[in-house]
């Protein structure tokens, strides 16, 4: 199928198109350099905007502890229902969709490729086969591997080499994207309910410290040649003083950096970005982050913006989750994965007068402010955690216009809005800028090259939204771009149309992107090693590896390792 | 005014949230005839259900009243915000689920969840109410937050749970967990108790003047009370056990047991 | 003769993925690592009972027809239905229950699964409280206090013991069956003296009096693992325990709440709860608060009894406040070998783990008002799939006979009760035998089924026949596609 789309003021950063108007050709799910207009579908654009699909880097869509939540949160799906039309499946939101609607919400805001950042390997089955039932958006999924005892245990040694040769067999076997690390250390010591407190706290029974790992890991996916850096949930997350502890983390591997390429990737930076000693003293350190962001070039950093209104917070940080269900008396799940990893889920309400929760909301979009390059920041909301993620659009109005922010901060806790910077805040990003920080700055820090631009040879994912760049000023008419994010007129996901007016008009299955590492000595798979599995996990070693026929569509890439 | 009466015998489930006094103000009877049904999975029309009459109002308030078996028939008076609804029959599920205002006269039995996560209004019951009565939908923690809810004869379990504010008066007897989680409100029962009253009750007051097994183990004797206040002018004449609990939420409800029918609890009063 | 290894057991949720089938033949001579259980349903899955050849009722009379036939009979009853239900899907895999769910919405159905007469009641506690839990390796590997509340794992769960609790060794925690052994063997001794005195002298049975059952246990010293047994009667596993608590019938609940008054270290007003001493329930407490790593595993018998959902509630929450003293976790022991995947589809699809009601488009939940016992009890249903599961022999009288009211369709492998009373029979493949899947184990992770052995001619995955109901349902409504 051929499609033309005529005459739209087309964003494409990594090409240096900036707003101009232009035709973009589609065949084969590819972009081209043209088509035969007398017999490709025609898409008039004139008077919007065309962009790259949107590339989400972070939302937790899939997996046990996103199915957990859903199962904890009747009351939060029977306010929001997606009846069966002829075309769509049935399901439910509100803050954790069932996953036809993920699917389908995010392809109604135009984004066609999203990152599930938190899959405990041993239960990657059953996230792979969640994504499979996420309709139209490519994914991927991040095995959890900093508590992984296998790691832990070769990285104390220092055996770098058989570490990574483990990670590259992990991670494919897994069919994962990117190494995760979620509190490195805190995870393991949650085991028996302890946590670290800092980088340089010991790891009960491993002799390894949290720094150890984030640098051995870090090491091992340089080796590894893998397309994305190390993803980092700090230590300390969610507790006032963290951002030291984001500090040190971003800085213990700023000398592993060469050709000024990131080498770590701080997610949802606005939880482990508070200041202060306690709940009561806690104040905003987006400014400390943002300058030593500002100064390096080594990190990539996602939002994790927080939206007032109730929710459901998931992390693998089963310790941090403990003292979220403390904090809030609400009702927790908890649920950790032998030999791997943790996890955690409480509901949670962020509330406008709450002093706290206001500060949280700030620091979001400090960070998002402060940080002067674009290319550096991404725009999430560590879906579901700091809120859904439909309500990006919000985000994109307040990132695009003060007035906006100046309307919400009229109505939060006046306490947090005297203490904050973001009053003196004037800078306004542009679409070009939008771009950059929802889809295509996304895709680059993830490695990938089909993806986030408009080049010919790129996937065919675009977005097309109903607002005129020259007649709209996003300042004023926030609004309207609001509006205009969260029904895309358009979005052709691998060169079919797939929304039309914001509404789903086909149902496609999009792919899961994963990597095959080649290594040039695997591990070998003794009888030696098949014991030793069996010590450590409770499956035989031939039950533990994801089949492609687990994936809806398989779309490996091939990684050639250093090693 | 408006009258149904069923033309025929239900058998899979009616979801009639249109019979609601609000919604058929100001339609005439062939518009209220083509108000949205559902009959299981098949969209059906009221009119195809029920013979609709116009009668003389006897009040100024938009009346509805049905006749006959409603049983099969759920979600009569959701959302419902003032008028009047008189129910002469037995009927379904979710009866005045999170009513607003208005009154519900039911002359007959009510099935469950009736006046689920109620703000206003009351709902008045004459024959036996059924399971969770004004409790709040699977995983809230916001039960009734307003408005009274009367029963002439039994009632089933879980009873005002997760209850905020409001009245709940029960003159026959009532299964178990009576309050459960409740915060705030009150809750009166003429007749006995099951058991389990207000577990894990964080405040807020449970009355009962009937027997009851036992006390949970986690709330603990506090006083022996003459009379309890009710409302504001219906005083329940004991003397009564008054118990504190659940010590296990921390919490600090009162829960008055009649003395007289439950000699069986005298052992307690050693602890006073 | 060939050894197929690594094979996951289709017969309880403990879902041991070690066993061994040897096969001679295309045929299975041999089972090894199983429990009785496992190996009698991988030795004589394919007995008399099977049913081979499609069945319809006609004139109050089974007679065999094409499958194509049957298929089209099933849809035609479904696709005119105004209230229809599906129920089972919890002995099948979760490839099934995903085109079940897709079936269930095209029909405007309901459709649960066993958890409704199960664990059901749990889940609804977990909607209200939260569980903290873990999966089974973590048990193996640290856990130095076990406890069975309500569940006799000797019987129901025979190598749950062996594989993740007691009796395994994990990393920080060494296996303590040299310890039961010994034990046992000195019962088994005292048993026998002690027959033998009652033959010699007495001639007559005498029972042990009760104070002895709460004799404290000599191993309350060593950092060992340590297992307490809770329930109504003594079972086989709690012979092997080392407290064990035998709670009044129906008095879970006043022993769960007891229990949370005790660690907070709130004092109680009575001498006795559920018929078990303050004192003893004290002694417990306090091993419970001072282990490093405890678990609480519940079975039916607490789900089912007395407070039923609430008894969970308040046992999560006893392990929820344990967590403000140590590290303490909470598992149900799921039945049916993949009770837990069905939930799990059925959550990923429609938000809500079982009794999902389609009729009015879009997913609704709400137990008791959704769930497929109420429904027939209350005669709603106007006609049923059951399929991987046999209803008519468990669900009371009356739900049985609106079942047997109704155009019934059943999908077994076996001529079970259900299967005797319906209208349409269609026989299935057994799953994890005769066909592959997935199933989740009672701690949420998925592990594959295997094929192992061709089924019989003609017999088609359960998978296979619900797809193909679903594709004939969509043609007789007049939707095109697949």
């Amino acid at each position: 199928m051929e499609i033309l789309i005529k005459n739209g003021f087309v964003f494409d950063p990594i090409n240096h198109i900036n707003g101009e108007r232009m035709d973009i050709a589609i065949r084969n799910g590819k972009i081209v350099d043209s088509v035969d207009e007398s017999s490709a579908k025609v898409i008039n654009a004139s008077g919007m905007i065309v962009m790259p699909g949107g590339v989400d880097i972070h939302a937790h869509i899939a997996g046990s502890e996103v199915n957990a939540g859903r199962l904890l949160r009747p009351e939060d799906h029977a306010k929001d229902v997606e009846p069966k039309t002829p075309i769509t499946r049935s399901g439910v939101g509100y803050s954790i969709p069932s996953t036809f609607t993920t699917g389908y919400r995010y392809s109604r805001m135009g984004y066609t490729t999203v990152m599930n950042p938190s899959m405990p390997p041993l239960e990657a089955k059953h996230t792979h086969e969640e994504l499979s039932d996420t309709p139209i958006i490519d994914k991927a999924t991040f095995p959890l591997l900093g508590d992984w005892w296998f790691a832990l245990e070769y990285l104390s040694r220092g055996q770098i080499e058989e570490c990574a040769k483990h990670i590259a067999w992990m991670i494919t076997s897994t069919k994962g994207y990117a190494i995760k690390i979620v509190n490195p250390g805190g995870l393991e010591s949650w085991g028996f309910g302890k946590n670290v407190e800092s980088l340089d706290t010991e790891v009960p029974y491993f002799n390894i410290t949290p720094r150890e790992i984030i640098r051995g890991l870090c090491k091992v996916n340089k080796m590894l040649n893998l397309p994305h850096t190390i993803h980092v949930h700090t230590n300390n997350l969610g507790k006032p003083g963290n951002f030291a502890t984001c500090l040190e983390t971003m800085k213990c591997v700023e000398d592993l950096a060469v050709d000024e390429k990131p080498v770590i990737h701080i997610t949802h930076c606005q939880f482990c970005a508070f200041k202060g000693e306690d709940w009561r003293t806690m104040s905003s350190g987006a400014e400390e982050i943002a300058k030593y962001v500002n100064n390096r070039s080594h990190v990539t950093l996602d939002m994790g913006q927080v939206i007032f209104t109730d929710t459901t917070t998931m992390t693998a940080d089963g310790p941090f989750q403990y003292t979220l269900y403390e904090l809030s008396g609400n009702k927790w799940v908890n649920h950790d994965v032998e030999t791997e990893t943790s996890s955690g889920i409480v509901p949670f309400h962020y509330r406008r007068k709450s002093y706290v929760h206001a500060v949280q909301w700030t620091i979001g979009l400090e960070l998002a402010l402060l940080i002067k390059d674009t290319w550096k920041i991404y725009m999430t909301t560590d879906h579901p955690n700091g809120g859904p993620f439909t309500s990006y659009p919000r985000i994109i109005a307040w990132l695009m216009s003060s007035q906006a922010r100046k309307e919400t901060l009229k109505k939060v806790n006046p306490r947090a809005r005297s203490k904050s910077l973001l009053p003196t805040i004037d800078r306004e990003l542009d679409f070009y800028e939008i771009a950059i920080m929802t889809r295509v700055g996304q895709a680059k820090a993830l490695g990938l090259k089909e993806k986030g631009h408009l080049g010919v040879g790129a996937d065919a994912d675009v977005a097309i939204y109903k607002i005129n760049p020259e007649l709209t000023d996003p300042s004023k008419d926030y609004k309207l771009v609001r509006k205009a994010f969260e029904r895309a007129a358009y979005t052709i996901k691998s060169g079919e149309i797939v929304v039309k007016d914001g509404e789903v008009v086909k149902h496609v299955e999009g792919a899961t992107i994963w990597l095959k590492i080649k290594t040039s000595s695997p591990i070998e798979v003794s009888e030696d090693i098949k014991r030793r599995f069996r010590e450590y996990w409770t499956v035989e070693y031939e039950n533990y590896p994801v089949s492609e026929k687990y994936l809806a569509i398989s779309n490996p890439k091939e990684v050639e390792a250093s090693i | 005014m408006v009258n149904l009466y069923p033309k025929r015998e239900f058998k899979v489930p009616i979801f009639a949230e249109c019979i609601n006094p609000e919604i058929f103000e100001d339609k005439t009877l062939s518009e209220i005839a083509e108000l949205e049904v559902w009959e299981g999975n098949k969209r059906k029309k009221l009119g195809e259900f029920f013979k609709i009459e116009e009668v003389k109002a006897e009040t100024e308030e938009p009346t509805i009243t049905l006749y006959g078996d409603l049983s099969r028939i759920r979600r009569i008076g959701t959302k419902m915000r003032r008028g009047i609804i008189k129910i002469q029959g037995d009927v379904g599920m979710h009866l005045g689920e999170e009513m607003e205002g208005g009154k519900i006269v039911v002359r007959g039995n009510v099935d469950s969840w009736a006046g689920s996560m109620m703000k206003g209004g009351i709902i008045e019951i004459h024959g036996n109410a059924s399971h969770y009565l004004g409790a709040p939908y699977r995983g809230s923690t916001v039960g009734m937050r307003g408005g009274r809810i009367i029963v002439h004869g039994n009632a089933g379990n879980e009873v005002g749970a997760y209850m905020r504010k409001g009245i709940i008066k029960v003159y026959g007897n009532v299964g178990q967990f009576v309050g459960l989680r409740m915060r705030k409100g009150t809750i009166f029962v003429a007749g006995d108790a099951e058991g389990r009253m207000g577990a894990c009750m964080k405040g807020g007051k449970i009355i009962v003047c009937g027997h009851v097994d036992s006390i949970l183990p986690s709330f603990t004797i506090e006083n022996v009370k003459g009379k309890v206040k009710v409302e504001a002018d219906e005083i329940a004449q004991g003397p009564f056990y008054l118990f504190l609990g659940d010590l296990t939420e921390n919490g600090m409800g009162k829960l008055y047991v009649s003395k007289e029918k439950n000699s069986h609890l005298g052992f307690y009063e050693k602890y006073l | 003769m060939e050894i197929v290894k690594a094979v996951t057991c289709p017969v309880c949720g403990s879902l041991c993925d070690d066993i061994e089938v040897v096969m001679e033949n295309g045929k299975i001579v041999d089972v090894r690592n199983a429990c009785a259980a496992g190996a009698a349903k991988f030795l004589n899955y394919n007995c008399e009972h099977r049913i081979l050849k499609p069945l319809i009722r006609k004139n109050g009379e089974f007679v065999e027809v094409s499958l194509d036939e049957a298929i089209r009979k099933a849809a035609e009853i479904l696709a005119n239905a105004s209230y229809p239900i599906l129920y089972g899907w919890s002995s099948t895999s979760c490839e099934a229950v995903r085109v079940g769910l897709e079936l269930a919405e095209e029909i405007g159905g309901v459709i649960d699964n066993t958890s409704t007469v199960c664990h059901g009641p749990s889940i609804l506690s977990i909607q209200d409280v939260g569980i903290p839990s873990c999966t089974l390796g973590q048990i193996r590997h640290r856990a130095d206090l076990v406890v069975y509340w309500g569940s006799n794992p000797w019987s129901a769960h025979p190598r749950h013991i062996e594989r993740y609790t007691a009796f395994s060794e994990g990393r920080f925690q060494k296996s303590t069956w040299r310890r039961y052994l010994a034990k046992i063997r000195a019962l088994i001794a005292k048993k026998k003296l002690e027959r033998a005195f009652k033959r010699i002298f007495f001639k007559r049975e005498i029972s042990v009096p009760p104070h002895l059952r709460y004799e404290p246990p000599p191993f309350l010293e060593r950092k060992e693992r340590k297992l307490i047994v809770i329930d109504v009667r003594r079972t086989k596993s709690a012979e092997i325990a080392d407290y064990f608590i035998k709670v009044e019938p129906g008095k879970d609940y006043e022993l769960l709440q007891a229990l949370r008054m005790l660690i907070r270290d709130q004092e109680i007003e009575t001498d006795k709860v559920a018929g078990v001493p303050v004192e003893y329930l004290e002694e417990v407490a306090d091993v419970m608060v001072n282990c490093d790593f405890g678990i609480l595993f519940f079975g039916v018998g607490l789900t089912m009894s007395g407070a039923k959902m609430r008894n969970i509630d308040a046992a999560i929450c006893l392990t929820r406040d344990l967590n403000m003293r140590t590290k303490f976790v909470i598992m149900p022991m799921r039945g049916h070998f993949n009770v837990t995947g069905a939930n799990v589809v059925s959550t990923w699809q429609t938000g809500y783990p079982f009794a999902v009601d389609f009729s009015l488009g879009y997913p609704r939940y709400n137990p008791g008002e959704t769930s497929v016992v109420d429904i027939l009890l209350r005669g709603e249903s106007d006609a049923s799939l059951i399929i991987a599961s046999d209803p008519a022999s468990s669900f009371p009288k009356k739900a049985v006979e609106h079942l047997a009211k109704t155009p019934l369709i059943v999908i077994d492998p076996h001529m079970n009760v259900t299967a005797q009373i319906a209208d349409v029979v269609i026989p299935s493949a057994f799953v994890g035998i005769e066909a592959e899947g997935t199933a989740y184990r009672m701690d949420h992770v998925p592990l594959p089924l295997k094929k192992i052995v061709e089924p019989p001619e003609g017999i088609l995955p359960d998978e296979e026949i619900v797809r193909r109901i679903l594709v004939e349902v969509r043609r007789l409504k007049g939707i095109g596609g697949s």
